[in-house]
């Protein structure tokens, strides 16, 4: 591992990102489904934890206003990343996360992979599936963000609109908060541990470096465009510490633990689960 | 200039003015409400438990339950057929003093017993709260007789506010017993429900089909490679590859 040459993909401020996200959703995941399985065994144990009904409550709400700072700090952070003066070139190159025309074509070629029909794509430094995880986020935090609020202060929320209308946040917010366990317990979990050459995980979002021999294979375009620009050589940074790479292996495979024992409820508890 | 003549000009100025505000002037109604929005009503004091009459309040705008038809006719239409089952119809009973009223051993049961499903819900379940703390003591009113304090020209102040300090009335149109989302009667009942649901339903099984199809088709392609690179590769290591085919035999045999 340490032998091999690594390039940078993360900062230090995308990883404290990754890692807010990650904590604040399983603590979300845990004493939301804790509370949806509340009238279960399993819901009154696990929100037994938290110190009952209203101590779940509590940390889901608190947890859930932290979660909205963070993703404004977040915005806040990406707008400031912009360089406003060659906008266009900023928001659009391939380094930056914004979906382009490419992606598209990129899709096309992968669909077309998988059935035998053409060659495997090379991708640049972000693929299409990987902006989808990104932008996914910016769907799901405003809807679950604001039926959050809106259910958390329902007096407050009555006065702006119909009291009904929090009949409809309720659906709202499970089922939003379903799909998002749901997405990220089955595919994001597949993708980030059990793609061939990412068993027993894809390291590159805890160590920030990923390996050089790897991306050459799967983000050709990155690549070759690193050489292009003579940025190679500057990209190429040392290994995680043994220290550090122990850290997050035993912090990733606890949240891989937490999710899997959340899809692994969600399943056996599907009948139990009302979302409306 | 002569000031007969412009005070005639003012006076008939004044005339045109009065006789066009005529058509502008908004017609004078016997009982108005001091705001027109049925939202923003009383924003600023909607905090107050206050008690509404009735013509200051419109609870039946700001209810998502539209009123079927049928409930309509049963009440318009003259009685042309002898109906004993009648009172029984919970549009009747709703709206009686005694909304139990002449059902048999009463005293000896229940409220589960007949309402199954209006016992599960976030108050019984979770807030741990008993029927007859909403729903008072007996006799029970229906929630739409007129004295009621579940009538919803007051359950705000007289049912909710008890524990939500502050209940509105537009906080109190949020349905404790909400009807079933995915029930097709919702459509007709609660259509912003009806809808939402089958909106995030399809959401929900499109993204996950898509992507999770996406994703076993990748890993599945992926895995085949890694397998059919390794036998490629394998004869090439080792020595002898006309070993090959003797491990078949045993298999035949």
């Amino acid at each position: 591992m340490s032998d091999q040459v690594r390039i940078i993909r993360f900062k230090v401020a995308d990883r404290v990102f990754h890692v807010f996200i990650m904590v604040t959703f399983l603590i979300q995941s845990v004493t939301g489904m804790g509370r949806l399985l509340y009238h279960t065994n399993w819901g009154k144990a696990v929100v037994g934890i938290f110190g009952g009904y209203e101590g779940a409550s509590t940390v889901h709400n608190t947890v859930g206003i932290l979660m909205i700072i963070g993703f404004v700090i977040h915005i806040i952070y990406i707008l400031a990343k912009v360089e406003w003066k060659s906008w266009r070139k900023s928001l659009l190159d391939a380094d930056s996360l914004v979906p382009r025309p490419a992606d598209a074509v990129q899709f096309g070629q992968q669909i077309r992979w998988f059935f035998g029909l053409g060659p495997r794509p090379s991708f640049d430094r972000w693929t299409y599936w990987e902006k989808f995880d990104y932008w996914a986020v910016f769907w799901g935090m405003p809807l679950l963000g604001i039926s959050g609020v809106l259910l958390m202060y329902p007096l407050a929320a009555s006065r702006i609109m119909p009291g009904w209308v929090l009949n409809v946040m309720v659906l709202f917010h499970r089922a939003e908060a379903l799909l998002a366990m749901l997405y990220i317990f089955i595919i994001h979990f597949t993708i980030g541990h059990l793609r061939r050459g990412m068993f027993p995980m894809n390291e590159g979002m805890f160590a920030g470096s990923v390996e050089l021999e790897k991306e050459k294979e799967e983000k050709a375009l990155w690549i070759a465009r690193l050489q292009e620009e003579g940025r190679l050589e500057q990209a190429k940074v040392l290994g995680p510490a043994p220290w550090y790479r122990t850290a997050y292996f035993i912090f990733g495979y606890t949240a891989l633990a937490v999710g899997l024992y959340l899809l692994l409820i969600i399943i056996v508890y599907r009948n139990y689960i009302e979302w409306h | 200039m002569d000031p007969r003549r412009l005070l005639r000009k003012a006076v008939l100025r004044i005339i045109l003015g009065l006789l066009g505000a005529v058509f502008l002037w908004p017609p004078a109604a016997s009982a108005q409400e001091e705001v027109t929005s049925s939202i923003r009503r009383y924003k600023d004091r909607e905090v107050s438990t206050g008690y509404y009459e009735e013509h200051e309040v419109k609870p039946r705008r700001t209810r998502p339950f539209v009123q079927q038809k049928e409930v309509v006719r049963r009440y318009s239409a003259p009685v042309t057929q002898y109906r004993p089952r009648a009172a029984v119809e919970p549009s009747v009973r709703s709206r009686m003093e005694d909304s139990h009223e002449g059902i048999q051993f009463y005293e000896l049961r229940r409220c589960e017993e007949c309402h199954v499903e209006e016992a599960k819900h976030s108050h019984t379940v979770k807030a741990n709260l008993t029927c007859r703390q909403c729903h008072g003591g007996e006799p029970i009113a229906g929630i739409n007789y007129y004295y009621s304090p579940m009538n919803p020209i007051r359950r705000n102040a007289y049912v909710c506010a008890k524990c939500h300090e502050g209940a509105s009335v537009s906080f109190a149109t949020f349905l404790v017993h909400e009807p079933k989302a995915g029930d097709p009667a919702t459509r007709k009942t609660f259509a912003s429900l009806y809808y939402s649901n089958w909106f995030m339903y399809l959401l929900i099984v499109g993204t996950l089909a898509f992507f999770g199809l996406h994703t076993l088709i990748w890993v599945g392609k992926e895995t085949y490679h890694a397998v059919s690179e390794k036998m490629k590769t394998k004869p090439e290591a080792e020595p002898p590859p006309a070993e090959k085919p003797e491990p078949k035999e045993p298999e035949n045999e």
